[in-house]
C-alpha cells in the first residue's frame, strides 16, 4: 500500500451544473481504510459525479476529499489535485483499455510514469495478470480479447501500481448477465485479498448489495441512507431507498399508539389495525405514516388472526423460484410472492410485525 | 391469403436494376474509351486506326513526362504533410484545449472546404503573387527579400490550406467518436495533460490520420486548378497540368499519350483508394465498448492559451482571411497596390465587364442550372442509390456501392475527357455534346462519392426495423422508401443538396473538356479570363462564386434545415 493510505473521507461535497441544478448535493462520506463501499443509485443521481470528484476528473463547487493525511480536494482553499497526482486506480465503465498498446504496455504505462525499474515493471505486471487469471496474455491487443478478459485486464492496470483508492464506475455493466454474476464474486475476492479501498459505482442493486461492505444510496445528488447491505435492504429509512431496492408495497396509515417497542398502525382504507416493530425512533401517536412491506415477507398461508389483511389475486405470474402475486386489498394494492401456487381468489394475507418498516409519510 | 401489394410480382426489382444500370454506365463506360485509346495508334473515332502499345512506351520513355511525374509526387506529398500537420494540429487544439475563440476559429479554418480551389489560387496570387498586393508591400516598402509563388513549393502551400479543412475534420471527427475515458484513464495512471496528449489522443488518431493523408494524396494528384494558375505561367508542370494541356492540342499523337497517363494515373490513384478503404475498415479496431459520448476534457494551456491562439490567428489571417478579402478588394479597384490607396481607385468596371457580356452571364446561369436543377436531379439520384445498396435487398448492392464510390479514384479532367470522348464514339450520343445535361451527369459522376458518404450515415442512423415494419405490414420496398425512409431521411438529403449545390457550382475540372460556345460554367469561364490576363474580372467573378456558395450554405441552413460538413 501507497504511503498516505487511509480513510476516504468526503465532506460537504456540493457539485452545481450549468443552470444552478445541484448533482451533487452535500454529499458526506466516511470510508474505512480496506472497506469495500457502493455508490448506488438511478442514472443522474450523482453517484459517477462523485466519483469523478474523488478521482479529479471533476472540480467540485464545495467540499473536502481526502485519504488519511493527504488532501485530494479542498474547495475552501481553491485545492483540486489534478488525477494524475491523486495515486489511484480507476476501472472505468467502458474499461477505457488503450487500443494502441498491449496488454502489456496499458499495465506498464502507470508503472513506466512512476519510474519502476524495467525489471520490476515486468515481475509486477506478471504477479497481476496472474491475480486476475491472464498470465500469457500480455502481448495481446484489447481487442483480441473477449468483453470478461477486457473486463479484467482494466481491473489489473487499475491495481498494477498499487493506488491508496481503487475506483470502480460500473465496470461490469457491459458484461452478459452469467458472466457478471461470477464477476461479483471474483472482483469481491480481489479486493478482499488486496487489502484495497474501494469505491464502487452501480445502479444495479442485486450488485451493490452482493458485494459491498457498505452501500450509499444516493438520489438527486443526495445521499439518502449510508449502511451495510442487510440494514439497508430490511431497514431502509425512506420510501425511495424500500422502492429502489426489491420489491416493497406501500400501505398508508396513521399511528393510534406505542406499546411496548411496538406501533399500532390504522390503516387508510379498512381501518384494520397492524402492528409493526418501529425502527430508530418511534413515531408518534396520530403520525401519517406509509407501511413498507418486501412481498418475500408477505404470508399467504392464512391461519394467522393478528395482522391480517383481506384481499383478492388480481393477477400472477411464474417466475420460477416463486409465484408472484398482484392482489387488490382495501389499502390498495400488494405484491406477494410465495414459493407454493396459493388457490384464490380471495386470501387472507399476514403481514409479520417484523416485516413492517414504519416510514415517515412524505406527502402529507 | 396474398399481401395489399398483390401476388409476389412488383416494381421493386425493376426500379433497382434500372438504378443500378445507370449507375453502372454513368461511372464506368467514360472510362472504356480511355482505356481503348490508350491501346490505339491514331485518334480514336479514326477509321483506320490499329492496336499498339506504342502510347505506352512513349509515355514511359518520356524524359519529360517522368520529370512532371517526379514533381507531381513531390507537389503532393509536400501539400499532403503540410495540411495533416496543420489540419491535425488544429484540431487537437480546438477541441481538446482551452484556447481563447476556438468556435471562431473552428469557422474560419474550415472556410477553404467552401471555396473553390481556382478562387482559392487566383486569391493567392493576386496577394502573394509576384506583383501580388502583400508581396508588393514587403518588397517595396518593408524593403525585405520576399518569397516566390509561382514554384512547386508555392503550389504545396496553397494546395495544402485547400486541403487543411479534409485533416481537421477527419481529425475532429475521430476526436469526436473517440471514447474521452482513454484519455481518463491516462490521467488516472499518472499521465499529466501533455503527456496523455502524446501518448494516447495523438496515437488514438493515426488511423485518421492515415485515411485523411491518403483522400488529400489522392485529390493532390488530380488537382488541376493551382498548378494551372501558379505553375503553367512559369513551366512548372504537373501530370493533371499536362493532361490539360496536351488534351488541349488534340493531334493523334496527343491523344495517345493523354490516353495512356490516363490510365498509369487511374492505376495509382486506384490503389491509394483501396489502401484508404482498407485503413478505413481497420479503424474498426479503434472504437471501443460503449462509453458515454460525452465531450473529451479540456486541457487548460495556463500562460500559453494567448500565444497559442495568436499562432493559429496568424495562420488562418495570412492563408484563409487575407487572400478573399484581397480577392474582393482586387474585383472592387482598377488597380491593387499598396503603392496607390486603394480607395482612389474602387471602380465597377470588373463586375460590369462581367455583367455586361451576355457569354459570362450565361455562365453563371448554366452553373447555376446545373447546381439547381442538376443538384436536385443528382439529390434524388444519390439518395436512391444509397437506399439500393444498404435498405434492399438488391443482389448486387454490394458491387454497386463499391462502383459509386470508385469515382473518387477519378481525376476531374479524366471524367471530362472520358465523357467527352464517348460522345464521340458512341452514335446518338453527339446530340448531348454542349448541353448542360452532359455537365450535369457528369458532376454528377463527380460528386457521386461525396453525395454518398454525406448520406449514407444519416440511413444507418434510421433503425432497420422501421422499414421492416413497413414490409410486413404489407408495403413493397419502393412504398416502404417513398413513405417511410424518404420522409425520415429529409433533413440528409437537404444536407446532401446543399452540399452538391455548393460542389457544382465550384466544378471546373470535369467541365473543361464538355464546354464550348454557350455551355461554358463560371470555372471554366474564369481560367479562360485568367489565362487572357484579366485579374480584374477574374476577381469579380470569384466574388460572385463566393457569393453564391455563401448564399446557398445561409439558405440551405436557415430553410431546409441542412447542417454540413464534410
Amino acid at each position: 500500500m501507497a504511503e498516505g493510505g487511509g480513510d476516504l473521507v468526503i465532506t460537504g461535497l456540493v457539485k452545481l451544473f450549468e443552470g444552478g441544478v445541484r448533482a451533487i448535493d452535500d454529499v458526506s462520506l466516511t470510508i474505512a481504510r480496506g472497506e469495500f463501499v457502493t455508490l448506488l443509485g438511478p442514472s443522474g443521481c450523482g453517484k459517477t459525479t462523485t466519483l469523478n470528484c474523488v478521482a479529479g476528473l471533476e472540480r467540485p463547487d464545495r467540499g473536502r476529499i481526502a485519504v488519511g493525511d493527504l488532501v485530494l480536494t479542498d474547495m475552501s482553499r481553491g485545492l483540486v489535485l489534478p488525477p494524475e497526482r491523486r495515486d489511484l486506480g480507476m476501472v472505468f465503465q467502458s474499461y477505457a483499455l488503450w487500443p494502441h498498446m498491449t496488454v502489456y504496455d496499458n499495465l506498464a504505462f502507470g508503472l513506466r510514469l512512476r519510474r519502476v525499474s524495467r525489471s520490476d515493471i515486468a515481475s509486477r505486471i506478471t504477479a497481476t495478470l496472474d491475480l486476475v487469471e491472464l498470465a500469457g496474455l500480455e502481448k495481446r491487443y484489447p481487442f483480441q480479447l473477449s468483453g470478461g478478459q477486457q473486463q479484467r485486464v482494466a481491473l489489473a492496470r487499475a491495481v498494477v501500481a498499487q493506488p491508496r483508492v481503487l475506483l470502480l464506475d460500473e465496470p461490469l455493466s457491459n458484461l452478459d448477465a452469467k458472466v457478471r454474476e461470477r464477476a461479483r464474486f471474483w472482483l469481491r475476492d480481489l479486493q478482499r485479498r488486496l487489502g484495497i479501498t474501494a469505491v464502487y459505482v452501480t445502479h444495479d442493486q442485486a450488485e451493490a448489495l452482493a458485494i459491498s461492505d457498505k452501500v450509499a444510496v444516493m438520489s438527486a445528488g443526495k445521499v439518502l441512507q449510508y449502511a451495510t447491505p442487510t440494514e439497508i435492504y430490511e431497514r431502509p429509512t425512506t420510501r425511495f431507498v424500500a422502492e429502489f431496492i426489491g420489491r416493497s408495497s406501500f400501505l398508508r396509515g396513521s399511528v393510534v399508539g406505542v406499546h411496548d417497542g411496538r406501533t399500532q398502525v390504522k390503516l387508510a382504507g379498512s381501518g384494520s389495525l397492524l402492528t409493526a416493530v418501529p425502527v430508530g425512533e418511534s413515531p408518534v401517536t396520530g403520525a401519517r405514516v406509509v407501511l413498507a412491506v418486501r412481498s418475500e415477507r408477505v404470508e399467504m398461508r392464512g391461519g394467522e388472526r393478528e395482522n391480517v389483511v383481506r384481499a383478492r389475486i388480481r393477477s400472477f405470474v411464474y417466475a420460477g423460484a416463486e409465484y408472484e402475486y398482484i392482489l387488490d386489498t382495501p389499502e390498495g394494492e400488494l405484491r406477494a410472492s410465495s414459493p407454493r401456487p396459493v388457490s384464490g381468489p380471495d386470501v387472507s394475507v399476514h403481514l409479520p410485525p417484523d416485516a413492517i418498516v414504519v416510514l415517515r409519510d412524505e406527502d402529507a | 391469403m396474398t399481401g395489399p401489394s398483390g401476388r409476389g410480382w412488383s416494381f421493386d426489382r425493376p426500379a433497382q436494376w434500372l438504378l443500378a444500370t445507370s449507375l453502372t454506365a454513368v461511372v464506368l463506360v467514360p472510362l472504356a474509351p480511355i482505356l481503348y485509346q490508350s491501346v490505339l495508334s491514331d485518334r480514336l473515332y479514326e477509321r483506320d486506326t490499329e492496336l499498339t502499345l506504342v502510347n505506352y512506351a512513349l509515355a514511359f520513355g518520356s524524359d519529360e513526362l517522368r520529370a512532371t511525374a517526379l514533381a507531381t509526387v513531390g507537389f503532393v506529398l509536400l501539400t499532403t504533410v503540410l495540411s495533416i500537420v496543420l489540419g491535425t494540429a488544429f484540431a487537437v487544439l480546438l477541441t481538446r484545449t482551452d484556447t481563447p475563440t476556438r468556435s471562431v476559429l473552428h469557422d474560419i479554418v474550415i472556410l477553404p472546404f467552401y471555396v473553390s480551389p481556382l478562387v482559392l489560387a487566383f486569391a493567392w496570387a493576386i496577394l502573394y503573387g509576384p506583383s501580388g498586393f502583400a508581396t508588393v508591400w514587403v518588397r517595396s516598402v518593408l524593403g525585405l527579400p520576399v518569397w516566390q509563388l509561382y514554384t512547386l513549393v508555392g503550389m504545396a502551400v496553397v494546395a495544402a490550406v485547400y486541403y487543411v479543412p479534409y485533416a481537421y475534420l477527419y481529425a475532429i471527427g475521430s476526436l469526436a467518436l473517440t471514447d474521452p475515458q482513454l484519455e481518463d484513464a491516462g490521467r488516472i495512471a499518472g499521465a499529466g495533460p501533455f503527456r496523455t496528449l502524446f501518448s494516447i489522443t495523438l496515437p488514438l488518431l493515426r488511423p485518421a490520420i492515415a485515411g485523411a493523408s491518403l483522400l488529400t494524396l489522392v485529390s493532390a494528384i488530380e488537382l488541376l486548378s493551382i498548378p494551372l494558375v501558379l505553375g503553367s505561367p512559369v513551366g512548372v508542370e504537373v501530370l493533371s497540368t499536362f493532361l490539360f494541356a496536351t488534351a488541349s492540342r488534340s493531334t493523334p499523337h496527343d491523344y495517345g499519350i493523354v490516353a495512356a497517363v490516363s490510365v498509369a494515373m487511374l492505376a495509382v490513384i486506384t490503389v491509394l483508394v483501396w489502401l484508404q478503404a482498407r485503413i478505413t475498415g481497420a479503424e474498426r479496431r479503434y472504437v471501443t465498448v460503449g462509453g458515454k459520448a460525452i465531450r473529451g476534457r479540456v486541457v487548460g494551456l495556463g500562460t500559453l492559451r494567448w500565444p497559442v491562439a495568436l499562432m493559429l490567428w496568424a495562420y488562418v489571417a495570412v492563408a484563409v482571411v487575407l487572400p478573399i478579402v484581397g480577392i474582393f478588394a482586387q474585383s472592387a479597384t482598377a488597380f491593387l497596390s499598396p503603392l496607390i490607396d486603394p480607395l482612389s481607385v474602387l471602380t465597377t468596371d470588373h463586375f460590369r465587364q462581367i455583367f455586361d457580356q451576355p457569354a459570362y452571364v450565361g455562365s453563371i446561369r448554366n452553373s447555376l442550372v446545373i447546381a439547381g436543377v442538376g443538384g436536385l436531379a443528382a439529390t434524388a439520384f444519390i439518395g436512391l442509390a444509397v437506399l439500393v445498396t444498404t435498405r434492399s435487398d438488391f443482389p448486387l448492392r454490394g458491387a454497386l456501392s463499391y462502383i459509386a464510390l470508385y469515382p473518387r479514384a477519378v481525376p476531374g479532367i479524366i471524367v471530362g475527357i472520358g465523357f467527352l470522348w464517348t460522345m464521340l464514339l458512341v452514335p446518338g450520343l453527339g446530340e448531348l455534346r454542349n448541353t448542360l445535361l452532359a455537365l450535369t451527369i457528369a458532376f454528377t459522376v463527380r460528386f457521386l462519392p461525396i453525395g454518398f458518404g454525406a448520406l449514407t450515415p444519416s440511413v444507418l442512423r434510421i433503425s432497420g426495423e422501421l422499414d421492416r415494419a413497413a414490409r410486413v405490414a404489407g408495403a413493397t420496398w419502393l412504398t416502404t422508401t417513398r413513405t417511410v425512409l424518404v420522409p425520415l431521411l429529409r433533413p440528409a438529403l437537404a444536407s446532401a443538396f446543399v452540399l452538391l449545390f455548393v460542389s457544382f457550382v465550384k466544378e471546373y475540372a470535369s467541365a473543361l473538356f464538355l464546354v464550348t460556345g454557350g455551355s461554358e460554367v463560371i470555372g471554366t469561364t474564369m481560367i479562360e479570363l485568367w489565362r487572357q490576363g484579366n485579374s480584374g474580372p477574374v476577381a469579380a467573378l470569384s466574388a460572385t462564386q463566393l457569393v453564391l456558395t455563401l448564399v446557398a450554405i445561409v439558405v440551405g441552413q436557415r430553410l431546409l434545415g441542412a447542417r454540413l460538413r464534410g
